[in-house]
This record gives C-alpha cells, sequence and structure tokens, in this order.
C-alpha cells in the first residue's frame, strides 16, 4: 500500500508546483527507487488531463558510461534527447540515489567531460523554463542512501523529508500557497534594503544588495521549497564569514570554512579539512571569488544538517551564500563555472541589519513581512 | 545473462560504432540491462535507456481519458524514428495487471499506436532499424508457465541455446537450415493443415517465407509467411490459450472464409476474442502463418515469445503481416495463436505430403 504522503506530495507537485493542465506533456525523471513518487505522479498528471510518460534511469548505468565509455560516448547527447527537451511543457526530477558516493572513484576529467556536454542540454532546458515554456520542479523521494547520509533511518528520514515538503497533513498546496505569500511579501520588503550586514561567530559580512531584486522560492522549483534569495552587487561584499556546516560540492565536502572579502572578492580563505579542493575551486575562473548569491533559509520544518543541498539551504534559521554564478532574474551580473553553496548557521547567535536596523536575530526575522503582493521569479 | 547480452549486441542487432540503441524495458531487467549497457558502449554505440514503470500502462488504460489513450508520446515517434537498434526486454512483474480493463480502452490505446508500430515495420523491413525482442525472466512469466523462478530461467536460456558453448555459432547453423527450408517452401502454392479440429488451406503463392534465426526475436526458430489475403480456407482449433496484452483467452476454434474469419469461438475469455477481431478490418485476417521449429522449446509456457517457436507447431496470427513476407494485412491487432501439430497432424504442400507429427519429412530441413 502506498504511504499516503507519497500521493499527497505526487498531488502537490502537479497542482501546485507545476499546476499543469490539461493535455500537457509531461515527463517524470527518476531512478527506479523513485518509482512508488513516479507512478503517483503519473496517475495524478492523468487526473489533471496532462500526457504523462516517465523517464526511469536504472542507478549504475551511468558509472558504467563514466568508467568505460570513449570520449565520444561521453560527449554523446542523441537526438532524442534534443527533440524531447523541445516537446516538454512540463518537468519533474525525483532524487533518489541507492548510492550517494557511487561516483566518488570516477576519474574527475572524465566526470567534468560528461557534465560539461550534459550541460549543454540543461541550458537549453533552463532556457525554456526561463521564457515561461516549460515548468520545472525538483523533488526528492526518501531512500536509505539519503537517509544513511543524513545519519538517519529511513523511517525517521521519511519523517523529515515529508515533513519539510508539508506533506505529513491533509492540503498541502493551502500551505504552500501560504507560505508563498509570505515569502513573496518578505521579498518585496526586503527589495528596498540597501546593505545588509551579518553578524555571527567569527562572522562579519556586509553585502551591497540596492537596486537587487529578491525572489520567493515558495515551491515551484523546488519541493520541499522555502526561502527568499538574491544576487548581491558584485564589488560590495565585505568583511568575514565562518562556515559551521561543511560545504559540499560534487560530492565532496570541505569543512569549517573562512572566507575574508574585499570590494566583492575572497581575498583569503582557509577550512579545516579540504583546504587544497578549496583553493582550487577558488581558482576554477575569474567569477568564482564572488558572491552570486545570499539568500535566508526559511523553512522551519528543516531543523537539521542532512548533507542534502535541496533541504540544507532552506534549514530555517540559516543564511547561505553561494560562490560563483549569479542569477540573472535577480539583476544578478557575475558569471562563473561555479555555484557553490555554502550554509550559515545563525539560530543560536546570529543577527542581520538591514540599513543599519536589526531585522533577524537567532534565525528569525524579528516582524512579519508587510503584505503586498508581487510577482516572483524564477529560480535558476 | 553475459551470454544472452553478447548474443543481443554481437549477433542479433550486431551494434556498430556511432549506433543509436534504445533499449526499452521495464525495472525488473535491470540486470540484463546493466549487461548489455555494457557491451552497447564496448561495440562504440550509443546506449538510450527506455523504461517503462510497472503499473503505469495500466493505469492509463484504467484511468485515461480518451485524449489521453489516443496521445502518442513524441519521445516513442522520435525513438523509432531515430534508432539505429532497439533491444525490447520483456519484464513483466504481473502478466494480467490489465484483466481489469475494458476491453474497448485497449483497442483504442492500440488503435492510436498501431502508426508508430507501421513505421518500426516499414524501417526493419528496410534494413533502417536492427530490432529484436527478447524476454527477461521474472516470477511473473515463471508463474505463467507454472515453474519456479529457476526453472523458468533455464527454460529460458536452454531455449535461447545458452547453455551451449556457442550459441552464436548454433544460431548461424539454425539459421542455414531455416533459410533452406524457406527456399524450398517458397517453390509452393497452397498449404493445408490437417489436425484434430483443423482443416486448414492457405494460398502462399508469390509470398516470401521468411527464416527467424534470432534477430528480431530471441529465442528464435521459425519459418513464416504472409498467406494471401483471400486465399485462407477452413478451420483451426488452437491448442494452447492465447494472451494479448494480458489477457487470456483459451480453447479458440477459428473459421475462415475467402481469407476472412466468418466464425469464431473459444472456451474462455469469448467476449475479448470478438472484440479484437472488430478492432478493424484486417484483424479478421490471417497476417502470418508459420512453422515452429525450436526443438528446446517443447512445452506450452504461456509466453507467445516461445509458446509460436515450440518445435512440431504452427501458428497463425490475426492481423497484421509483415511486409518483408509479402503480407498485406495491414492491422493495429498481430496476435498469434498457435496449434500443435506434434500428435497424428499432417501438413500438405501442393497436395504433398510434406510434415507429419510435428517434423518435416525427409530432405526438408
Amino acid at each position: 500500500m502506498t504511504d499516503p504522503r507519497v500521493d499527497r506530495l505526487a498531488g502537490l507537485l502537479v497542482d501546485y508546483s507545476l499546476a499543469l493542465r490539461e493535455g500537457q506533456v509531461v515527463r517524470i525523471d527518476g531512478l527506479e527507487a523513485s518509482a512508488p513518487l513516479a507512478l503517483a505522479l503519473y496517475e495524478a498528471a492523468l487526473r489533471a488531463g496532462a500526457q504523462p510518460y516517465t523517464n526511469i534511469g536504472l542507478s549504475g548505468l551511468g558509472e558504467t558510461l563514466l568508467q568505460h565509455g570513449s570520449d565520444e560516448q561521453l560527449a554523446y547527447l542523441s537526438p532524442i534527447q534534443w527533440e524531447e527537451i523541445e516537446r516538454l511543457d512540463a518537468l519533474v526530477t525525483i532524487w533518489s540515489e541507492v548510492n550517494t558516493r557511487a561516483l566518488s572513484r570516477v576519474d574527475p576529467g572524465r566526470h567534468a567531460a560528461y557534465i560539461a556536454a550534459q550541460r549543454r542540454l540543461s541550458n537549453r532546458r533552463w532556457e525554456r523554463i526561463s521564457n515561461g515554456e516549460m515548468s520545472w520542479c525538483g523533488t526528492l523521494f526518501p531512500t536509505n542512501a539519503h537517509a544513511q547520509e543524513a545519519e538517519m533511518s529511513l523511517t525517521e528520514y521519511e519523517d523529515f523529508v515529508f515533513a519539510a515538503c508539508h506533506v505529513h497533513e491533509d492540503d498541502p498546496a493551502s500551505h504552500w500557497r501560504a507560505v508563498s505569500t509570505q515569502l513573496q511579501a518578505r521579498a518585496s520588503e526586503l527589495g528596498a534594503v540597501q546593505g545588509l550586514r551579518v553578524v555571527g561567530p567569527d562572522t562579519d559580512l556586509r553585502l551591497g544588495v540596492d537596486g537587487r531584486t529578491w525572489l520567493a522560492a515558495d515551491g515551484r522549483y523546488n519541493m520541499p521549497d522555502g526561502e527568499v534569495f538574491t544576487s548581491p552587487i558584485e564589488t560590495e561584499t565585505e568583511g568575514e564569514i565562518r562556515y559551521t556546516f561543511p560545504a559540499v560540492y560534487q560530492g565532496r565536502e570541505v569543512e569549517d570554512i573562512r572566507l575574508r572579502f574585499e570590494e566583492g572578492r575572497v581575498v583569503n580563505a582557509a577550512a579545516a579539512r579540504g583546504n587544497d579542493y578549496l583553493q582550487s575551486l577558488l581558482d576554477m575562473d575569474a567569477g568564482a571569488r564572488v558572491v552570486g548569491e545570499v539568500a535566508f533559509g526559511l523553512n522551519y520544518e528543516i531543523d537539521r544538517f542532512t548533507r542534502n543541498i535541496l533541504f540544507d539551504e532552506k534549514i530555517g534559521g540559516t543564511m547561505h551564500l553561494a560562490l560563483g554564478s549569479g542569477f540573472t532574474q535577480a539583476g544578478g551580473r557575475n558569471t562563473s563555472g561555479l555555484h557553490w553553496d555554502m550554509i550559515c548557521d545563525l539560530r543560536r547567535e546570529g543577527e542581520v541589519y538591514a540599513d543599519g536596523a536589526l531585522i533577524w536575530k537567532e534565525g528569525r526575522f524579528l516582524a512579519e513581512p508587510a503584505f503586498e503582493v508581487v510577482e516572483s521569479g524564477v529560480r535558476g | 545473462m553475459e551470454r544472452l547480452a553478447g548474443v543481443l549486441v554481437e549477433y542479433s542487432t550486431r551494434v556498430g560504432k556511432g549506433d543509436l540503441v534504445c533499449i526499452d524495458t521495464g525495472p525488473a531487467a535491470a540486470p540484463l540491462v546493466h549487461a548489455i549497457w555494457g557491451r552497447v558502449l564496448a561495440a562504440g554505440g550509443h546506449p538510450h535507456l527506455r523504461i517503462d514503470l510497472d503499473g503505469a500502462p495500466e493505469l492509463l488504460l484504467r484511468e485515461g481519458s480518451d485524449a489521453q489513450l489516443d496521445w502518442v508520446s513524441p519521445v516513442r515517434r522520435a525513438e523509432v524514428e531515430r534508432a539505429d537498434v532497439r533491444i525490447a526486454i520483456e519484464a513483466d512483474v504481473n502478466t494480467r495487471g490489465n484483466t481489469g480493463v475494458a476491453p474497448e480502452r485497449q483497442v483504442r490505446a492500440e488503435r492510436a499506436r498501431e502508426p508508430l508500430r507501421r513505421l518500426h515495420f516499414q524501417r526493419a523491413s528496410a534494413g533502417e532499424l536492427r530490432a529484436v525482442v527478447t524476454l527477461y525472466p521474472t516470477n511473473a512469466a515463471a508463474q505463467d508457465a507454472a515453474m519456479s523462478l529457476g526453472e523458468y530461467e533455464d527454460f529460458v536460456y536452454h531455449a535461447g541455446l545458452l547453455d551451449r558453448d556457442d550459441p552464436i555459432a548454433e544460431w548461424t547453423a539454425l539459421g542455414r537450415a531455416y533459410a533452406r527450408l524457406a527456399d524450398r517452401l517458397g517453390e509452393r502454392r497452397e498449404i493445408r493443415v490437417l489436425g484434430d479440429g483443423t482443416d486448414l488451406t492457405l494460398g502462399v503463392a508469390g509470398r516470401t517465407w521468411v527464416p527467424c534465426d534470432g534477430r528480431e526475436n530471441f529465442p528464435d526458430g521459425e519459418v513464416f509467411t504472409g498467406p494471401v489475403e483471400t486465399q485462407v480456407e477452413g478451420t483451426m482449433r488452437f491448442t494452447y490459450p492465447a494472451s494479448y496484452s494480458g489477457r487470456r483467452v483459451s480453447g479458440v476454434e477459428l473459421e475462415f472464409r475467402d481469407g476472412e474469419v466468418v466464425r469464431a469461438r473459444a472456451d474462455q475469455g469469448e467476449t475479448f476474442l470478438q472484440e479484437m477481431l472488430a478492432l478493424d478490418e484486417g484483424a479478421r485476417r490471417a497476417g502470418e502463418f508459420s512453422f515452429g521449429l525450436n526443438d528446446a522449446i517443447a512445452e506450452f509456457t504461456g509466453h507467445t515469445l516461445f509458446d509460436e517457436k515450440i518445435g512440431g507447431t504452427v501458428h497463425l496470427a490475426l492481423g497484421a503481416s509483415y511486409p518483408e513476407s509479402g503480407g498485406k494485412v495491414q492491422s493495429a491487432l498481430h496476435w498469434d495463436l498457435v496449434c500443435d501439430l506434434r500428435n497424428g497432424s499432417e501438413v500438405y504442400a501442393d497436395g504433398e505430403l510434406v510434415y507429419r507429427d510435428g517434423r518435416f519429412l525427409d530432405g526438408l530441413l
């Protein structure tokens, strides 16, 4: 028997996140471990009158390609894939690994070549998403592998995931509509701010956000969701920040990162573990030392670090800054091959000032946002 | 398993550098897909995976609107149009999932997908697409065969001659023997089958008999043609139950006149049989007539891929012909029905006895 939370999650994605309409072509991507959710999505999409089909991968095949494929095979994109991307009205990605470390020993150069080829396809996909030609939502179906990363049992992890999506209760769409209204009001209010100052343990950082657009991540592009974010002014980040949670990039962890910024750029960086990796990523390109995103994590159902960015960047009471590419929809101009989210826990002793006024203390905004209907943007 | 993957990639579909290889199956076949995936990469091909989720087709048939039943995914079309190779692996986890579906809904979905099937056969006949269908043993298929999974795996691998030292050499030799038989049969104008409850005459003049040596089905072992559309006369009683789209019909008897079914009955599933016969104009005609020649398959196991190749049987398909046989029947249906000729049956070719008790007489095979 299906977990009713799985059916609710499927309904939420179809009705709220993607808002599927009759006749729309929707593809459901996942690995075989995601079958219960993929099937529930298929059924929910049928009921919405859409034309769903599933695209189920098998875990392990990617490793074989990365290990044994020729350069030509690694870089290959089939005409079927290209045609498909032009035809979709909607796409759901279900992450559901059976082994989150399966690629640990793959040759990094071959992996990079494969990712670069796939990026040509995903760039086109993002272009269509940004143009409003298709919708996309990424979500996760709990597996033992993800539970293991989070240091939980599968049952505990399921409770965690489904609560974060708010599908442990009836009518999650109402919840997310209310969240959306809140987040959009908050984003609109932050839009009037010129400068932010973040103060915490070993942290005192100033960011310029004047004229930038804050966007609400309200469950349309990710489920779970819950953040407001913008791209800060590229030359105005000043000061120091210390990241309490490990920062993960392409499966590799770097612990206890400290960064010092001058005129927008990282001028000093150190990590307790993984320092070489940190330095090599900072040297990736000119944009890698610049903050591309600053965000407030506002999903308070997510109360702990689980080594999965889908959840970690939304932990209620945290902020995250990403080094690397910014969001053009937010007014960001930084370009880079890097976009590395690093999460700073501000729940115990953090403060945030907006143009000198304290607006956030110990992981909470001090006041409810003033409500105002605004149009929210696209998350890249 | 590795041997099966090897035969499929290197013999059946001869995957080469740059070939786009569509692997079409269900999640249960994962171990075989892994083996094929590795072989395709080693051959320089580009594997493309298409996995149908168990239960999704049933959901569509049960809950889909007419528009949804009629919809054919543009991706499916792209796959049929673009693939150089298609390896389809049946891997049902429940062979009876469609039993509760209204037959007319199934018919509607079949009809919508007919153009794709036609395109598939066209490209295959033209040599643009090398396509093979095989089966990965699951408990569901074992259950239909009334075997344990272990017994069924042995049956499946034995039927494919994969327990021999060099299966590819075995299939190559069989292919030559089948080709000789096909040439001989090609000289004949009329086939008459006589057996228990069966006296059927088929016109085959000018038609091509096609030897099946493991390239389009695996396992394989048959020589078939498309009978002349207006020249099927008489009655055939089919020995084994026949399944189509997850439904089973048994005790089928068909009477043909001028090539068309004029009377049909079944002990079980007759309503479904009648629905299928009414599917379209071609569904009442025999698109294929074939001799099953695989002696490594001796018993009925409830799956067409194997049953139609049982050495000592013939089968007749209602519906679409294969263009390479010269058959002209067009239909959304292609339903193979098998008749066992191993006990006291005879086949005459242009009046000459050529086959008795399930065996061709000396010199033909």
